[in-house]
């Protein structure tokens, strides 16, 4: 294999890893930018699609879109119950908020665990087999998960910057009492901002489930990820979520390939400090206003 | 008068309280549940489950004319030595328990193993380090066939048949995966075929990256020693990478969940360890016993800590004693060929750990064929045939 093959091959790995992080980011990072919530059970959401969507497309053989809508829903539904049982009391408040997450994800958690049990299930590919480009090879399964993460950004982008819900999104999240006194619903925009989140993540779950596996526990790593790139990008920052979403996977599958797994680790959480002493508010966030 | 009637019956409950407690033995479950490894800890547990069940069906224990009830206390210790710790303590402590099935991980036994020694309880671990048994933990035992035991004979059996010269191995960077990695580096060494090691951290799923570089000039990929779901997706990812090549897993028991997550086509032709035969009826009825009962594959190495248990159920009549762990270890010591759910089973290990506290049983080699394992080759700790 010569090193240009090797080198797009790497770039493909990277991409497809960092489009994962960056829908799982996204919905991470407008929850906090809209709710002040740093949602620590936002990983569990992605578990709960996946599994869904396991359930639905690998064991019942129900009709690809239909599994993919029926997944992404019902987590959306369980996203609002917990939004109005659990979340809704905690906007604004971080600390309390982040702490009440750390609750809901272990409560998902062991709820999967007790529902569909600790063995790993696997999803049958959308589409199966390899797409070789002059020596490169590219799983179908892994440019799927690329093109379906890139539509949901797309979609994303079109909804927050040209519809109605969008524009109030954004004024909610640069001021929820002004927003308020031009007439924004915040009570509605809080809870679809939230469900769009969770969305999301259930977006990624079902992307990725055929690609690797789903158990109950799959729900953490994504979490950490989606957390780490939001200090990269900035709290709160959706086009940083797609930098440092991209950024990340770009340095995990670089590293991984030309050096090794550990040192891969070891440089994301090294750019992570990099960021944090250099430029707080990260890459692409704003500075907080001082009161 | 109904003064004195409330104190007789307050005093008679507290009798009959204490009598029941003194009734029944604890065995404490010591394991991961959560977490990649939980299909071991399930096992461990349903193999406690079952020797409980049947003991207690026959009215309990019978130690020194007296029968015991056998009741089960289980911990997770979310696969981390700090929380194997905590958990020890709670059986030890809390629950004043003398005897556990576990710790599971590696790093669990060694972190907990002063605690055990020094308590005196006796534990029958799942832990592949070498450093889970010695001299200095009189206490502990291991009812599994580690890499230690089945390594060389597997590792040559599989170097002559496949004629494998440059093979790469992922595993995972912590006590369980570097010492398996050293082993295996060794057995391949004697074999005379290279071995590379690559080490990841436990949480990766995505190995694409490592498998793009290390395949390149690979002719084996050797994936023992990582749990079932993690097998199962390295060997997906190097298929997807388009390797063609022999698989080997020669450690753990992880063919029913490495298929389940690589799928038929991805495992075709791997050669995996095959901890037990089936073809035994004792071994074959556990299978179904616990298909029956939890309704999926069980995990290889649940038998062999039924059979653990078996054996140490024997030590206690012999030793006539459900206190003294000091005379139940050494009437343990020197139990051989006690029928066991997996044969004949004794103990062996004191060239190799200094201490015969390792079950003594043959193992075999299988190989995944049409979604079915099917034993290729009978092993011992010598050689494999």
């Amino acid at each position: 294999m010569s090193m240009d093959i090797i080198l797009a091959q790497t770039v493909v790995n990277g991409l497809m890893v960092g489009m994962i992080y960056v829908l799982m980011a996204i919905g991470f990072t407008m929850v906090f930018g809209i709710m002040r919530i740093v949602n620590f059970a936002h990983g569990e959401f992605y578990m709960v699609g996946a599994f869904l969507f396991a359930i639905l497309y690998g064991s019942n053989g129900m009709p690809f879109a239909v599994s993919v809508l029926l997944a992404i829903g019902a987590t959306a539904l369980l996203g609002l119950l917990m939004e109005r049982i659990v979340f809704r009391r905690f906007r604004g408040n971080e600390l309390n908020g982040m702490i009440a997450s750390v609750g809901v994800a272990l409560i998902l958690q062991n709820s999967a665990l007790l529902l569909w049990g600790s063995s790993a299930r696997t999803v049958p590919p959308v589409l199966s087999g390899v797409l070789s480009v002059g020596g490169i090879v590219f799983p179908w399964s892994r440019l799927v998960v690329i093109i379906g993460a890139i539509v949901a950004v797309v979609l994303l982008n079109l909804l927050i910057g040209h519809t109605r819900i969008g524009r109030a999104m954004r004024a909610v999240a640069q001021d929820a009492e002004i927003a308020q006194v031009q007439g924004i619903r915040v009570d509605v925009i809080f809870p679809a901002a939230f469900v769009l989140g969770v969305s999301l993540a259930a977006f990624a779950g079902v992307l990725m489930a055929p690609v690797l596996s789903v158990s109950p526990f799959i729900g953490l790593a994504p979490t950490l990820k989606a957390f780490v790139i939001v200090v990269i990008g900035g709290l709160g920052s959706v086009p940083g979520a797609v930098v440092g979403g991209l950024l990340i996977g770009l340095i995990e599958s670089f590293a991984g390939t030309f050096v090794s797994a550990s040192l891969s680790e070891i440089l994301q959480f090294l750019v992570v400090i990099g960021v944090v002493l250099l430029r707080p508010q990260g890459l692409l966030g704003r500075k907080e206003r001082e009161a | 008068m109904k003064r004195f009637e409330l104190v007789a019956v307050l005093a008679a409950s507290v009798v009959c309280s204490a009598a029941r407690a003194e009734d029944s033995v604890t065995i404490g479950v010591h394991a991961s549940f959560s977490g990649a490894g939980a299909a071991f800890a399930e096992g461990m547990l349903a193999a406690t489950d079952f020797a409980a069940e049947d003991v207690n069906k026959d009215g309990g224990l019978e130690v020194a004319g007296k029968r015991y009830k056998i009741l089960i206390k289980q911990y997770d210790d979310r696969y981390r030595a700090a929380d194997a710790v905590t958990a020890m303590d709670r059986l030890m402590i809390q629950d004043g328990i003398h005897f556990v099935v576990g710790p599971m991980g590696s790093a669990a036994a060694v972190a907990t193993k002063d605690q055990t020694t020094s308590g005196k309880v006796i534990t029958m671990t799942l832990a592949f380090t070498p450093r889970a048994l010695g001299a200095d933990a009189p206490f502990a035992y291991r009812p599994v066939i580690t890499t230690g035991e089945f390594s060389d004979p597997q590792v040559a059996w599989l170097a002559k048949n496949t004629a494998a010269k440059q093979v790469v191995s992922l595993l995972p960077n912590d006590e369980t995966g570097q010492q398996i990695g050293v082993a295996n580096f060794n057995s391949y060494a004697k074999a005379g075929a290279k071995l590379q090691v690559e080490y990841f951290e436990r949480e990766r799923v995505d190995f694409v990256p490592i498998l793009t570089r290390i395949l390149m000039k690979a002719d084996g990929l050797e994936l023992g020693g990582n749990s079932p779901t993690t097998a199962g997706l390295i060997l997906k990812q190097a298929r997807e990478l388009g390797y063609r090549g022999p698989v080997f897993v020669t450690g753990g028991d992880v063919a029913a969940e490495m298929l389940k997550v690589a799928g038929k086509d991805a495992a075709e032709g791997t050669y995996v360890h095959l901890p037990i035969d089936t073809s035994l009826p004792d071994t074959a009825a556990y299978v179904t016993r616990f298909k029956a009962k939890y309704g999926q594959n069980m995990n290889g190495f649940s038998p062999f800590f039924y059979a653990g248990l078996q054996m140490l159920f024997t030590a206690m009549k012999k030793a006539a004693t459900v206190d003294d762990t000091t005379k139940i270890a050494t009437t343990l010591d020197g139990l051989s060929d006690v029928p066991t759910a997996m044969g004949k089973a004794g103990w062996t290990g004191q060239q190799k750990y200094g201490i015969k506290h390792q079950i003594d049983l043959p193992f075999y080699v299988g190989q995944i064929k049409d979604g079915v394992v099917t034993k290729v080759a009978t092993c011992d700790v010598n050689a494999c045939r």
